[in-house]
């Protein structure tokens, strides 16, 4: 069975809580336990961050789909007409984002083409045991 | 509300300790970092930041933190960290921050150095 959330932000950093109690509520639904499910929050936030970062305006949109046992997240940015390199504050460290997206999903990536900017991830729910 | 970011200062002899609550992120990292901005400007010789409140923290949390070593060590100062959950403990752990930071268990451990 294949259940899918959307969820659309405007691009603002205090809106990314949202974000993150999706990923909770999806991975919860899928049976996550409580460590995958902290793991997930931890990931789609900083596949957040690795779009919104240096973005004014715009609207970030999620899209949770969850199949038997897997989660996959595709975020995709849409860029307002404002003036990039200004609003969101709080330089990510683009070396510990990656270490950390390495460490808690299976698969994960990040494209831009187009002026449009999209990040992906993938994560599989350890099976359960007998 | 106990996910809310929250920051507090308590000075002592030769120390001082910044304590942090709640969710540590890219929208509130910048008021944490503001936070230490103004503890090493004091003079002190230990700043021990206790990370035993927060509840989430994010590579922009971790950034800023790395930058408050950073420039505290240029200062000549010693900054430490408190950590006793284990969630958060991983994440520094994944990060290879382990490394890089001083971490103690307890407040009166990371003060003593």
């Amino acid at each position: 069975m294949t259940d899918v959330v959307e969820l659309s932000l405007p691009v603002e950093a205090d809106l990314l809580v949202l974000a993150r109690l999706t990923a909770a509520t999806v991975a919860s639904r899928a049976s996550f336990d409580v460590e995958e499910i902290e793991d997930l929050r931890l990931a789609v936030d900083e596949l957040c961050i690795a779009l919104i970062q240096g973005q004014g305006d715009g609207r970030l949109e999620l899209r949770f789909s969850r199949d038997e046992d897997q989660i996959e997240v595709l975020g995709t940015l849409r860029p307002g007409p404002g003036v990039p390199g200004g609003g969101i504050a709080g330089q990510s460290d683009d070396g510990l984002s990656q270490r950390i997206l390495d460490a808690l999903v299976d698969e994960h990536g990040h494209e831009s083409t187009d002026g449009r900017s999209q990040a992906w991830l993938r994560k599989r729910r350890a099976r359960q045991q007998a | 509300m106990e996910d809310t970011f929250e920051s507090s200062v308590e000075q002592g002899d030769g120390y001082t300790v910044v304590s942090v609550a709640g969710e540590v992120d890219v929208a509130t990292a910048p008021a944490l970092r503001e936070r230490l901005d103004e503890t090493i400007g004091q003079a002190t010789s230990v700043v021990v930041v206790d990370l035993r409140g927060v509840t989430f923290i994010d590579s922009t949390a971790l950034g800023v933190l790395i930058g408050a070593l950073n420039r505290f060590a240029a200062e000549g100062g010693a900054m430490r960290l408190v950590i006793t959950e284990p969630r958060i403990i991983k994440i520094f752990e994944i990060t290879g921050l382990t490394e890089l930071f001083d971490i103690r268990s307890s407040r009166q451990e990371a003060i003593a150095g």
